[in-house]
């Protein structure tokens, strides 16, 4: 069987966070998850972590959403990015020049991300040399 | 010269740790805290720590200028382009090119500027007064204020999307009475500069119960307002003259009362200032500035030891030395070590006498 896919999943509502974690563990992704960008660019710079996708907020403290798709972008490129915002329109503006793969607006169903997500691997194995 | 970033509390650890993460990745900074907190250090040592420190810093102070002065000096200007624009003059976008622009204040700055500022960082062009030229401007923007910008998002003196575009990191600086850790090691940061800039200064640092007092001083005007008191008490040498004008000169300060807090709490400060001896002690060995998984990976006891160790040896050599007039055979049978031996020590510790 293939390695389950390794999601990383970021927001600063604990509540939210612990829900995510909860479904996308049921739905047999292995995930990580993180308070905000600044602990999420602390996994990702670990060197024993790795990760195929990444879902998350956008205002946050510390290291915002924006802040880190722009460093997801430049240094972790193979992830695929799924931005989820709550606060209207600038930040998920941002969140698209900062290329986000794509972005949603809470609130949001979870079946819904997980079709996102699971589409975006699927379209990534169907080329995977660019 | 910079200032170094002065403290061992957990939020400034933090600080430190962020600083060190996104020094090199170039995105929008926006730094918050009340004033004297420290935001423009914040922002130096990004800059010092950036792949942009051999270019510019270039500060501009958004709350000092009248509204017309501040867009040509942001922007420059053409020759002609106003009455008084005898000669055409770069803005400060041009000379931070490729280096750092600081926006200081920029909860100040007036509405009618901050659209164009969104469109110069939306698209990395600007043009200069009277001209009809767009340049391209390649700076790293760090802005910083004091102001509450959601509020001021709600009273409509900011523009909400300027906000989330300088909002990419946030740097928040808590209050100096939030993390009074950091007093002991500011108070002597500042002790020692103080003493070396002016060497004939007599003031004495606080002993224990005075430190105690500082630490449960409110501190309205944050780092700012200790480093002043600091100055004072180089010049007046009197803790209780710094105190009673800290209560006549500032009446939105407080101090906390010791005594009444529950002894509790005093108890937990002190365990605080020997806690903080024990980080400035420990400081000395190893850089506690970097991230922990990198801090554990360099602590290790022996080689503390040997610094440690080192560190002794070489000031008690000197020390020995100097009292018996550099005789270095006198000195290694008081030392107690072989002549050799001594003799060693001196060239690794580089210990010699003064040239005369
Ligand atoms: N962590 C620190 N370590 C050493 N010095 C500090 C620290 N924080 C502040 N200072 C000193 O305190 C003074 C005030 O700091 P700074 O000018 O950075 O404050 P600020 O937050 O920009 O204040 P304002 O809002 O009034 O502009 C400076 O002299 C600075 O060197
Ligand atoms: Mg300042």
């Amino acid at each position: 069987m293939a390695d389950p896919t390794r999601l990383l999943i970021v927001d600063d509502n604990e509540d939210i966070l612990s829900t995510f974690y909860e479904f996308f563990n049921s739905m047999g992704y292995e995930v990580k998850t993180a308070v905000d960008g600044f602990v999420a660019l602390k996994l990702l710079r670990d060197k024993s972590l790795f990760f195929d996708c990444l879902i998350t907020d956008l205002v946050m403290p510390n290291i915002s959403g924006v802040g880190l798709i722009s460093i997801v972008k430049k240094e972790f490129s193979h992830l695929k990015i799924v931005a989820i915002t709550g606060y209207g329109d600038h930040p998920g503006a941002l969140a698209s020049e900062a290329q986000a793969d794509v972005v949603l607006f809470k609130p949001i169903d979870l079946f819904k991300i997980e079709d996102t997500v699971a589409s975006l691997l699927s379209n990534d194995n169907k080329n995977p040399k660019e | 010269m910079s200032t170094p970033l002065i403290g061992v509390s957990k939020s400034m650890l933090k600080i430190k740790e962020l600083i060190n993460h996104v020094a090199n990745t170039c995105l929008n900074v926006l730094i918050t805290g009340e004033t004297g907190v420290g935001k423009e250090v914040v922002a130096e040592c990004l800059y010092l720590e950036s792949t942009r420190a051999s270019q510019n810093f270039v500060k501009i102070n958004c709350a000092a200028l009248p509204e017309t002065l501040l867009e040509s000096e942001l922007y420059g200007y053409e020759k002609g382009a106003f009455t008084g624009a005898h000669k055409k003059r770069p803005g400060k976008f041009q000379t931070a090119d490729k280096g750092v622009l600081f926006l200081d204040e920029i909860g100040d700055m007036p509405l009618s500027l901050q659209s164009k500022m969104l469109h110069v960082l939306q698209s990395g062009e600007f043009s200069p007064l009277g001209s009809d030229q767009d340049f391209k401007t390649d700076v790293w923007v760090i802005a910083a204020t004091n102001h509450n910008l959601e509020e001021s998002i709600r009273q409509k003196t900011f523009r909400e999307d300027l906000y989330y575009r300088l909002n990419i990191i946030k740097i928040d600086i808590p209050p100096l009475r939030q993390r009074k850790e950091d007093i002991p090691s500011l108070i002597e940061y500042y002790f020692r500069l103080y003493k070396t800039e002016y060497p004939n200064n007599m003031g004495s640092k606080p002993d224990a119960e005075t430190l105690v007092r500082l630490c449960n001083y409110s501190w309205p005007g944050n780092v700012r307002q200790l480093q002043n008191c600091i100055k004072k008490q180089m010049v007046v040498n009197s803790w209780e003259k710094i105190f009673e004008e800290l209560t006549n000169d500032h009446p939105d300060g407080t101090f906390e009362n010791v005594s009444d807090s529950a002894p509790r709490f005093s108890a937990s400060l002190l365990h605080n200032v020997a806690n903080n001896d024990r980080m400035s002690i420990i400081s000395e060995f190893v850089d506690l500035s970097t991230s922990s998984e990198k801090l554990f990976e360099d602590i290790s006891l022996k080689k503390i030891k040997k610094l440690a160790s080192d560190k002794v040896e070489k000031e008690v050599i000197t020390f020995v030395l100097e009292k018996l007039g550099w005789n270095r055979s006198k000195a290694a049978k008081i030392l107690k070590i072989s002549y050799k031996t001594l003799l060693y020590k001196m060239s690794e510790f580089k210990v010699s006498p003064p040239v005369k």
